[in-house]
């Protein structure tokens, strides 16, 4: 009998410890009572046997093994059933409790140890913090809705030419019109003019520059915005106008009597018939079609546009068919999608190639949708800035975990005794979670204060041809998702020192609390090795990619443009509107250019109506003499005029032939002056000088223009652009009214500004004179939004480098630290101290290795997707495969020399008297 | 505190019930449940430890039932003693509610016989 009930005991025993720890903590000892007392009461049949109470045993075991599952279902993030989920005080008010004490200790820790806490709240502010500002820019520019309602329904519409390489091309107004009849049932198309025009106001005080866009009169139906004060363009209406709200504001203190006035814009009084709202911006610069008349954004005011009364579109009664300016808009009906446009659309074009072959052979149409062409070109760049910030608040967050890893070593005890005391491995973890994400959320808050000053910043940086720049603020979302990445971070920063501390050796750290501290596990060291090598990998990818935007950003300002752009001013002006006939601009514009070569320094002047790098282009179709061709199949070549010494000014050399001269003059036969790309494309092989062509739509209506001279190629659109066919005119053949001007000079051209200015209004103060920059300034213009990018990965870059620096400082500190007492044992037994600077640097080389050498296999996988950034440099860039290894190491060797020489130092006495 | 609505509780397990009844008597320690609940059913089948007590928990978490602070003067054993709370009083009145509506449908259909 006695045997039994000691049976019964451990067979109890056994079977309790199939229950969850806290169940057993709670019910135990009853439970045990409980089966001896139902054993000795003998229920059933006869005494107990060994049998029957194996089997009560048994079955107690078993209850203990459901009860697991149940608790695990309700608490799945506690599996290991903390003692308070059996409590009767029920686990939402200890959830709450525990978490209290948890903020309370964890605030505690962090003022025991404000250094540590500080560097981790400001390394997780300024990863967060950057991220934010990002993607506050990412947000405002790709995410929001564009101003217009419904905007995801609404699209443009281009024609395109595979055949001559165009495939998104501006439409002309009589396949627009066949175009916007073709699909009534689908969409609803309206046209608006593919470029910003500059006109004169005339004001009490004189004219003034405005600048404004011709659009058709459903435009602003389609778009879905209404007027703020009056009304926008309704059917018919011809003479009028519709205010944007800045101008408004700027120009008549947003006077609401403005309604019903009469403005002269250029020649015509037009009635001011409504103002936009505030946040109405149309078109965007991406919105206009490739060959606008100024790079400039933003609109003052908005036209009406009808063919019947543009004198463009209609010649003599007839809406042309070839000449290509409009851009058309449109909104879909519900349930209508893009695709089924398009293959409508290009049903229509197919029709009138087959109606019109001599102007549509060829055409056809696409349709895009609006967002896409709004923004969907700075998409890679934004997103690339995106990822690289990224990584930035990853290795942040490394750097964190690795200090919070440092920290649990220390703290080996204290959780020990926690664990000791009964808490389970995920009460530990729950508490180092609740520390780390207090610290990012921390960050977060510090982070938040400087966003906005953040933003401001890359507003200020950021090229001016990024669309939708000033809709750019810090919104809900912006808050909300600074918030989600801080808790995000948190956790993972939390469970990296858990995963070695949350189950630490019992005995030893309770043991000696002195080998807890200096010590560490393996374990623990082994970890935050590894999160070192991920951190050099990480700042490998990044330096690799700064190195090639860098590279592609050098390449790009070492391609010769055709032209010197060193000690060239340049600016446009505007004659005054006096000069009606040809003459009299010649006559003006030999005076002025006699003005302008008399200021001291100047050695050249000239001008053009195109300047490169610094304007749009426009286009014209050529007909060669001896070549006949159908109008529709024409060549398309570059077409601008060069204003008396243009070639010189620019430093153009004239590679064959002669340059303009003054007998070129308008009763002179026509001449002009055309570029290597051209005399190469038109002409191959054959000699150019004395080649007769006709220019325009319709060149038969043209006189024969002579080519008398080639000069080098220009790169005009952009330095990575290859030059296309330029053809130039003299001016005196042609003396244009607004045209870009020249200067060059032996000194500084920026400074012949202020006498230029001071000059020309001496010379004529209705001469208006505007945009002065020097050409380098102009080209610089043109590459802003590389050298945006660039500046900014490259900050990224050199964050990241100091992070990974400071990751191996931390990691080599510590192991240094570890072995103070072997390097004295070393030093006393003669070993060279170089020795020992050597064993550690070579340590921290081992790690930076591995790094580096996944670093560059991950940058090699991903290089690729740089590739739209990069300019004749390929992804897999020797130099740059070369050069990111290298300055990684010598960063990693830099950070573990500090840590190296105090091994070098040791003195083994104290070193051995540690203890 | 969320608004505690008896019915959610409805239908309990035929053990919450039998547990519910047992302490309706007044406060009891866990084997005396156990007896109660076994003598009721006429030990036909027994219910053990194990399964006491995971429902014991349950009803502790749910408020129906607490543990009394201060044990019965006569008792040595060192036990704990539970007793209904207002809502496990509440929740075993609608529970007995329920039953009994069954039951009196049952009658009503004839299913049940007076035993002969």
């Amino acid at each position: 009998m006695r045997s039994l009930s000691t049976l019964a005991s451990l067979a109890c025993s056994l079977a309790l410890l199939a229950y969850p720890r806290a169940f057993r903590a709670r019910f135990g000892r009853e439970m045990r009572a409980d089966f001896h007392r139902a054993l000795c009461e003998g229920r059933g049949p006869g005494t107990p046997t060994a049998l029957t109470v194996l089997r009560a045993a048994a079955r107690l075991a078993s209850t203990g093994l459901a009860e697991h599952g149940s608790a695990l279902r309700r608490w799945p993030l506690f599996p290991n059933h903390p003692p308070h989920l059996y409590h009767p005080h029920g686990r939402r008010a200890m959830f709450w409790e525990t978490l209290r004490s948890d903020i309370g200790h964890a605030l505690a820790l962090a003022r025991k140890r404000p250094a540590v806490t500080g560097l981790a709240v400001l390394a997780l502010a300024l990863g967060i913090g950057a991220n934010s500002a990002i993607f506050t820019v990412v947000n405002g520019v790709l995410l929001q809705p564009l101003p217009y309602r419904q905007a995801t329904d609404l699209v443009m519409v281009w024609s395109s030419n595979t055949r001559e390489q165009k495939p998104v091309n501006v439409v002309s107004p009589a396949n627009f019109l066949d175009y916007r009849d073709g699909v009534t049932d689908l969409a609803d198309l309206e046209a608006f003019a593919s470029f910003i025009v500059s006109e004169q106001l005339q004001t009490d005080e004189g004219p003034e520059r405005v600048l404004m866009v011709n659009a058709g009169p459903r435009v602003f139906d389609i778009l879905g915005r209404a007027a703020l004060v009056g009304r926008t363009f309704a059917a018919g209406d011809t003479d009028v106008v519709v205010l944007s709200h800045g101008y408004w504001q700027r120009r008549f203190g947003g006077d609401a009597g403005i309604l019903g006035r009469a403005l002269i814009i250029g020649d015509r009084p037009r009635t001011v018939i409504g103002v936009m709202p505030d946040d109405f911006v149309f078109p965007y610069a991406t919105m206009l079609g490739p060959d606008g008349f100024t790079t400039r954004t933003g609109v003052d005011l908005w036209l009406p546009w009808v063919p019947e009364g543009d004198p463009f579109a209609n010649r003599g009664g007839q809406i042309v068919r070839n000449v290509h300016y409009l851009a058309i808009v449109g909104r879909l009906k519900p349930g209508v999608t893009r695709e089924a446009l398009e293959s409508r659309l290009a049903g229509v074009a197919g029709q009138l190639a087959q109606a019109y072959p001599s102007s549509n052979d060829g055409w056809g149409a696409v349709v895009v949708p609006l967002h896409e062409q709004a923004v969907g070109q700075v998409r890679p760049a934004l997103l690339l800035l995106l990822a690289g910030v990224g990584v930035v608040l990853l290795m942040a967050c490394v750097n964190v975990a690795g200090l919070a890893l440092a920290q649990s070593v220390g703290r080996q005890r204290e959780l020990a005794v926690r664990a000791a005391l009964g808490a389970g491995r995920g009460r530990l973890l729950r508490l180092l979670i609740t520390e780390s994400v207090l610290l990012a959320l921390a960050g977060a808050a510090v982070a938040l204060l400087v966003v906005q000053w953040g933003v401001r910043a890359l507003i200020v940086l950021a090229p001016s041809t990024i669309p939708r720049l000033a809709e750019v603020e810090p919104d809900t979302s912006v808050l909300a998702v600074t918030m989600a990445v801080a808790v995000v971070s948190g956790i993972g920063i939390g469970l990296v020192p858990a995963f070695t501390a949350s189950r630490p050796d019992l005995r030893d750290a309770l043991q000696d609390g002195g080998r807890g501290a200096a010590g560490g596990s393996p374990v623990g060291r082994r970890l935050r090795a590894g999160l070192v090598v991920g951190e050099v990998a990480l700042a490998v990818m990044l330096c690799a990619g700064t190195f090639l935007l860098l590279r592609s950003f050098t390449a790009l300002l070492t391609v010769n443009p055709g032209f010197s752009p060193e000690g060239l001013l340049t600016m446009q002006v505007e004659l005054p509107d006096r000069l009606t006939t040809a003459e009299a601009r010649l006559a003006y514009y030999d005076e002025l250019f006699e003005r302008l070569r008399a200021l001291p320094g100047v050695v050249a002047a000239g001008g053009t109506t195109r300047l490169p790098l610094g304007s749009t282009s426009v286009s014209t179709t050529i007909d060669v003499e001896g070549r006949p061709r159908p109008d529709a199949e024409l060549p398309e070549v570059q077409f601008r005029r060069a204003v008396d010494d243009y070639f010189r000014a620019m430093q153009m050399p004239v590679v064959r032939g002669r340059s303009f001269t003054r007998e070129d003059g308008p009763a002179s036969p026509p001449v002009a002056v055309v570029n290597e790309a051209m005399a190469a494309r038109l002409f191959p092989g054959e000699n150019p000088l004395g080649r007769r062509v006709r220019t325009g739509p319709n060149p038969s209506r043209n006189q024969w223009t002579t080519i008398v001279g080639v000069v080098g190629d220009v790169r005009h659109t952009g330095l990575e652009q290859v030059p296309a066919p330029e053809m130039y005119i003299p001016h005196r053949q042609g003396p244009p009214v607004a045209p870009f001007l020249v200067v060059r000079t032996t000194g500084n051209p920026a400074e012949l500004v202020e006498r230029l200015r001071a000059d020309a209004r001496a010379f004529d103060r209705a001469l208006a004179l505007f945009d002065v920059r020097t050409m380098l300034d102009v080209r610089s213009a043109s590459v802003a939004p590389r050298r945006f990018v660039l500046l900014l990965v490259s900050v990224f870059g050199g964050l990241a480098l100091l992070l990974a620096g400071v990751g191996v400082y931390g990691v080599m500190a510590l192991v240094v630290g570890e072995r103070t007492r072997e390097m004295g044992v070393r030093l006393a037994l003669g070993a060279e101290p170089r020795a020992v600077l050597w064993m550690v640097l070579g340590q921290a080389a081992r790690l930076a290795a591995i790094g580096i050498a996944l670093g560059v296999a991950a940058a090699w996988l991903l290089s690729p997707l740089l590739a739209s950034q990069l300019f004749e440099v390929r992804p897999a860039d020797p130099v740059t495969f070369t050069a990111a290894p290298i300055v990684l190491l010598a960063a990693a060797a830099l950070a573990a020399f500090i840590p190296a020489r105090r091994a070098m130092r040791v003195d083994p006495l104290v070193a051995l008297r540690v203890d | 505190m969320d608004r505690f609505r008896a019915e959610s509780f409805i239908p309990l397990t035929p053990l919450a019930f039998d547990i519910l009844l047992a302490l309706a008597e007044g406060e009891q320690h866990g084997y005396r449940i156990l007896q109660d609940v076994n003598a009721r059913s006429g030990n036909a089948a027994p219910l053990h430890a194990g399964t006491l007590y995971r429902a014991l928990a349950r009803l502790l978490e749910q408020a129906l039932i607490e543990e009394l602070a201060e044990r019965p003067a006569e008792d040595d054993e060192r036990r704990r003693y539970y007793q209904l709370t207002e809502r496990g009083i509440a929740v075993a009145r609608a529970e007995a509610r329920r039953l009994a509506a069954q039951i009196a449908t049952a009658e009503a259909r004839h299913l049940l016989r007076a035993p002969a």
